[in-house]
C-alpha cells in the first residue's frame, strides 16, 4: 500500500510536468502546421497574384501599345489618302499646271481643315514651294528651303509617307506658328550626349508626299503632314478609346506618349501641377533599350512621378532612322492595390488561421489534460490513504477508459486493504490468544490436576456425609468445566504443522459421523451421510479435519430440536475463488433454529458463542475455520432462521497450495 | 514397585503421591531433573513419571539420561501445554507413553497399569524367549 502511493505520488510529480509541456508541443504542431501552411499558400498566392495581376496588366499594355502604334499608323496613311484624292481631282490640276497658286492654296486649306492638317503645300518639279497655306502662302521664287518630305518623291515619283523630323529653319519657312509650336523647353534629365540645347526646336511629323501628273508628266508634288510636338489630338484619342477615359484616385490609368528622341513632346502624362509633362526625358535604360537596340520594352518603369507598366516601341522616319519613341502605360498603383487588398485579407486570413489554430491546440491540450490533471489529483488523494478520490465528470473515449480502470484500480486496492486488514486483525488476535492459552493453559493445568486429585481422592471416601458428596461433585463438574475451556483454548491456539496423509474423505466423514451418533440417538436426532461419487483423493490431517467434522456436526446437533434431521453430503468441486481448481465439498445442513444474519460475520471470532455458559466455549469454529484454512480451504454458511443452516466445508485436492502456507 | 515422580509443581507431586501410594506403588518424588538423578542413582525405579517442561534442565534431558544409564527403564511423559510434535519426541526418546494435565486418578492409575502391564508382557516374552533358547 505504502509502496503504490508511493509510486502514484512520484509519478503525480512528473506527470505535471509531463502534461505542460504536452500541452506546449500540442499548441506548438498546430503552430507550426498552420505556419508551414499559411507560408505555403502565401508564397504560391503571391506567386499567382503577380503571375494573374501583373501578367494580365503587361499584356493589356502590350496589346495597347499595338492598338496605339494602328492609330499612328492608320493618321499616316489617312493623311497619305486625303493628299492622294486631292490630286486626282481635274481642277486641281489645271490650277496645277496653270500655276494658279491663289486658287490651290484655297484648294489647300480646304483639304487641311478636312484632313486635320498642320501644313500642307505644293513643290514644283525644281523643288521650288510653289505655294502653301499659312502665311507664307506664296514665297519667293528659288527662297525656298529643300523640302525633305517632297524630295523623295520627286526622285522616285511615288508617293512617301511617315514619319519626320522637321528642323526649326524649316518650320519657320514653313509657318512660324509652327515652328513656335514645336519648340519644348527640356525640363529634366538634360542630357547633351543625344541632343545638345536647352529645348527641343525640331518637329515631328506625320506627314506624305503624293506626286501630281499631268498625264505622264510630273507637275508638283503635294505634300501634307501633321506636326506632332505638343499634338493633343492622338494622344487624347488614345486616351479615350484605348483606356476608355478610365481613372484610378483621379488619375487616369492609361498614358500614352510620343517621344522625340529621348524626350516627350506629345503626352497625356501629367505633372503634379496639371500639366502635361512636355520636355520631360525618358529614363537611360529606356533610351538605351528602345532608340539605342530599337526593341520593345515592356516593364515596369517609373514614368515621371508614378509606377507605371510600360511599353516602348521605336519610331523609324522614311529613311529608317529611329527618332522617336511610342510610348503607352498603365498606372502600376491600381495593379498595385489589387495586389496589396488581395494580399493583405490572405495575410489576415493566414493569421486568423494561426489564431484559430492556437486556441484549438490550447482547447485540445486543456480538453485532454484537464481530466488527466484530475487523474493525477485523483492518484495523489489516493496515495495519501482515500478511497473515494475526486475523479471529475465522466469522459468519453480513452480518458473515460482511463478513468474507469481507475476507480476499479482504486476499488480493487479498497478491496485489497479491507481483507488484508481483516485478515491481519483476525491472525493478531488468533496469536495473541494462542500465546494466552498456552500461558494460561500452562499454568492452570498444574492447579488443576490437584484440584481434579483431591476431589475424586475425597470422593472415593465412603465415611462422606451426603451432602458433602453432593458439594464434592458440584467441584468435579465445575473443574470439567474449566478443563474443557482450557482444552478448548490450547486446540484453538496450537498452530501445529499438519500431518497431511492421502484421505478417502468419504471414510474420513463415516467414521465422524458414528463418533456423534450415540449423542445424536440420544437427542432424538437422526443424521443421514450421502456420500458423493468418484471423489478426488484428498491430502489432510485425518485428525485435525476430523475434529472439524465432529465440531460442525456437534453445532448442528446443539441447534436442532429432537425430531430434527442432519444431512451430511460430499460432492466434487471447483474453487470458486481458485479458478479450476479441483476439491471436495462436505455439507452439513440441519434443520436447526439458524443463524441471524448479523451472528453470520462472528460466528467464526474466538470466543462468540450463543450458549449457556457451561455449554460452549465459542472455540469450536474459530478453531475449524484455522485448520481448514491451513488445508488451503474455505468454510461457508448458508442460514434461514427457523429452518435451518448449512454449512460448506470446501478443501483443495492434491494437499494445500505453497502460497497458502503462511496461515499455518 | 518403586515410581519416580519428576515435577517442578508441588501440587502435582503431591496430587501424584496420592493416588500412586493409593494403588500400591511406593511413590518418591523429585522437584528437578538434577534431584531425579540423583534419586534414580540411589533407588533405581520401576517407573518414571516425569513432567515434560520445566525450568533448568527439562524432561527431555532427563529421558536422554535415563535411556543412556538405566534404558529399559519406562517412563511415562505428562504436559500441561503438549504439541504433536512434543509428543513425537518424547516417544522418540522412548517414553511408554503420555498423559495431558489434567487427569483424574482414574486416568493417571489407569495409564500407569497399562504401560505396567505391556512392560510386563514384554519382559515375559523376553524370559519367555530367553527360555527356550535353553
Ligand atoms: N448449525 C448451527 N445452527 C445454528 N447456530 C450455529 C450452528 N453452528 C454454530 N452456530 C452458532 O455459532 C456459535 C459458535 O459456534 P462455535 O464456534 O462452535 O462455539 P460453541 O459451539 O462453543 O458455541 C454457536 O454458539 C451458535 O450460536
Ligand atoms: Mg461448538
Amino acid at each position: 500500500m505504502t509502496s503504490l502511493a508511493l509510486i502514484l505520488r512520484r509519478e503525480g510529480g512528473g506527470g505535471f510536468f509531463v502534461l505542460y509541456s504536452t500541452r506546449s508541443k500540442l499548441i506548438a504542431g498546430f503552430l507550426g502546421v498552420s505556419l508551414l501552411v499559411a507560408a505555403v499558400s502565401l508564397f504560391i498566392g503571391v506567386r499567382i497574384l503577380d503571375q494573374h495581376v501583373f501578367g494580365e496588366a503587361r499584356n493589356r499594355v502590350r496589346q495597347d501599345l499595338n492598338a496605339v502604334s494602328e492609330m499612328y499608323l492608320t493618321r499616316v496613311r489617312h493623311i497619305k489618302t486625303s493628299l492622294s484624292i486631292t490630286t486626282l481631282g481635274f481642277a486641281f490640276i489645271s490650277s496645277l499646271r496653270e500655276k494658279n497658286a491663289a486658287e490651290l492654296v484655297l484648294r489647300l486649306e480646304r483639304m487641311a481643315k478636312l484632313a486635320d492638317l498642320d501644313f500642307a503645300g505644293i513643290v514644283l518639279e525644281d523643288g521650288g514651294t510653289l505655294c502653301r497655306i499659312g502665311p507664307n502662302s506664296f514665297p519667293a521664287a528659288g527662297a525656298s528651303l529643300e523640302n525633305p518630305i517632297a524630295r523623295p518623291v520627286l526622285d522616285s515619283r511615288i508617293p512617301v509617307s511617315g514619319t519626320l523630323v522637321l528642323d526649326s529653319d524649316f518650320l519657320i519657312a514653313e509657318n512660324p506658328y509652327l515652328a513656335e509650336r514645336a519648340r519644348i523647353p527640356f525640363t529634366v534629365g538634360d542630357d547633351p550626349a543625344l541632343r545638345s540645347g536647352k529645348e527641343e526646336k525640331s518637329g515631328m511629323v506625320v506627314a506624305a508626299a503624293v506626286p501630281v501628273f499631268d498625264g505622264n508628266l510630273l507637275i508638283g508634288v503635294l505634300y501634307g503632314g501633321m506636326l506632332l510636338n505638343r499634338s493633343e489630338t492622338l494622344v487624347d484619342t488614345v486616351r479615350g478609346t484605348v483606356f476608355q477615359g478610365e481613372t484610378y484616385k483621379g488619375r487616369s490609368v492609361g498614358t500614352a506618349t510620343i517621344f522625340l528622341g529621348d524626350a516627350r513632346i506629345s503626352t497625356n502624362v501629367m505633372t503634379a501641377d496639371g500639366q502635361r509633362a512636355l520636355g520631360t526625358r525618358v529614363s537611360p535604360e529606356v533610351r538605351e533599350h528602345v532608340l539605342g537596340k530599337g526593341k520593345l520594352w515592356t516593364d515596369r518603369a517609373f514614368v515621371f512621378s508614378d509606377w507605371y507598366i510600360t511599353a516602348y516601341r521605336p519610331i523609324e522616319d522614311i529613311s529608317g532612322q529611329r527618332v522617336g519613341m511610342l510610348y503607352v502605360g498603365v498606372l502600376e498603383d491600381k495593379y498595385e492595390d489589387i495586389r496589396r487588398e488581395t494580399l493583405s485579407v490572405y495575410i489576415l486570413i493566414t493569421v486568423a488561421g494561426m489564431l484559430l489554430a492556437v486556441g484549438l491546440g490550447y482547447l485540445v491540450a486543456n480538453r485532454i489534460s484537464a481530466p488527466i490533471r484530475r487523474l493525477i489529483n485523483a492518484s495523489q488523494q489516493v496515495g495519501e490513504g482515500s478511497l473515494t478520490p475526486e475523479l471529475g465528470p465522466p469522459e468519453k473515449g480513452e480518458i473515460g477508459v482511463l478513468q474507469k480502470t481507475f476507480r476499479e484500480m482504486v476499488a480493487a486496492v479498497g478491496r485489497q486493504r479491507a481483507t488484508s486488514e481483516a485478515h491481519i486483525i483476525h491472525s493478531q488476535k488468533q496469536a495473541s490468544v494462542g500465546r494466552l492459552a498456552a500461558g494460561v493453559a500452562h499454568e492452570i493445568n498444574n492447579p488443576l490436576t490437584g484440584v481434579l486429585t483431591y476431589t475424586h481422592m475425597l470422593l472415593r471416601r465412603t465415611d462422606l456425609a451426603p451432602e458433602i458428596r453432593s458439594d464434592l461433585q458440584t467441584i468435579v463438574e465445575a473443574t470439567d468445566r474449566v478443563r474443557k475451556i482450557v482444552k478448548g483454548l490450547l486446540d484453538f491456539s496450537r498452530q501445529t504443522k499438519l500431518d497431511p496423509e492421502p484421505t478417502d474423505i468419504n471414510r474420513l466423514v463415516t467414521s465422524s459421523i458414528a463418533l456423534v451418533e450415540y449423542q445424536a440417538l440420544v437427542k432424538g436426532v437422526a443424521i443421514k451421510f450421502n456420500p458423493g461419487e468418484s471423489l478426488p483423493e484428498l491430502i489432510v490431517d485425518r485428525s485435525q479435519i476430523q475434529s472439524v467434522l465432529i465440531n460442525i456436526i456437534i453445532n448442528a446437533l446443539d441447534a436442532t430440536d429432537p425430531g430434527g434431521a442432519i444431512r451430511v453430503f460430499t460432492a466434487a468441486g471447483l474453487s470458486s475463488r481458485d479458478v479450476g481448481r479441483k476439491g471436495v465439498e462436505i455439507t452439513v445442513a440441519d434443520t436447526g433454529c439458524g443463524i441471524p444474519s448479523e451472528n453470520l460475520d462472528k460466528l467464526f471470532e474466538p470466543f462468540f458463542t450463543t450458549k449457556a455458559i457451561g455449554q460452549g466455549t465459542g472455540l469450536g469454529l474459530a478453531v475449524s475455520l484455522g485448520i481448514v484454512q491451513r488445508h488451503g480451504g474455505r468454510i461457508r454458511v448458508q442460514s434461514e432462521i427457523g429452518k435451518g443452516s448449512r454449512f460448506f466445508i470446501w478443501l483443495p485436492a492434491g494437499g494445500k497450495a505453497e502460497h497458502e502456507s503462511a496461515g499455518g | 514397585m518403586k515410581v519416580l515422580v519428576v515435577d517442578d509443581e508441588p501440587i502435582v507431586l503431591k496430587s501424584c503421591r496420592m493416588v500412586l501410594a493409593a494403588e500400591g506403588f511406593e511413590v518418591m518424588t523429585a522437584g528437578s531433573v538434577a534431584e531425579a538423578l540423583a534419586a534414580i542413582e540411589v533407588h533405581a525405579p520401576g517407573l518414571l513419571l516425569v513432567d515434560v517442561k520445566m525450568p533448568m534442565l527439562d524432561g527431555m534431558y532427563l529421558m536422554r539420561q535415563v535411556r543412556e544409564k538405566r534404558p529399559g527403564t519406562p517412563i511415562i511423559v505428562m504436559s500441561g501445554y503438549s504439541t504433536r510434535e512434543t509428543i513425537r519426541e518424547a516417544l522418540e526418546l522412548g517414553a511408554a507413553t503420555f498423559i495431558a494435565k489434567p487427569f483424574t486418578p482414574d486416568e493417571l492409575a489407569d495409564t500407569v497399569r497399562s504401560v505396567l502391564k505391556s512392560r510386563e508382557k514384554e519382559e515375559k516374552g523376553y524370559e519367555d524367549e530367553k527360555g527356550s533358547g535353553h
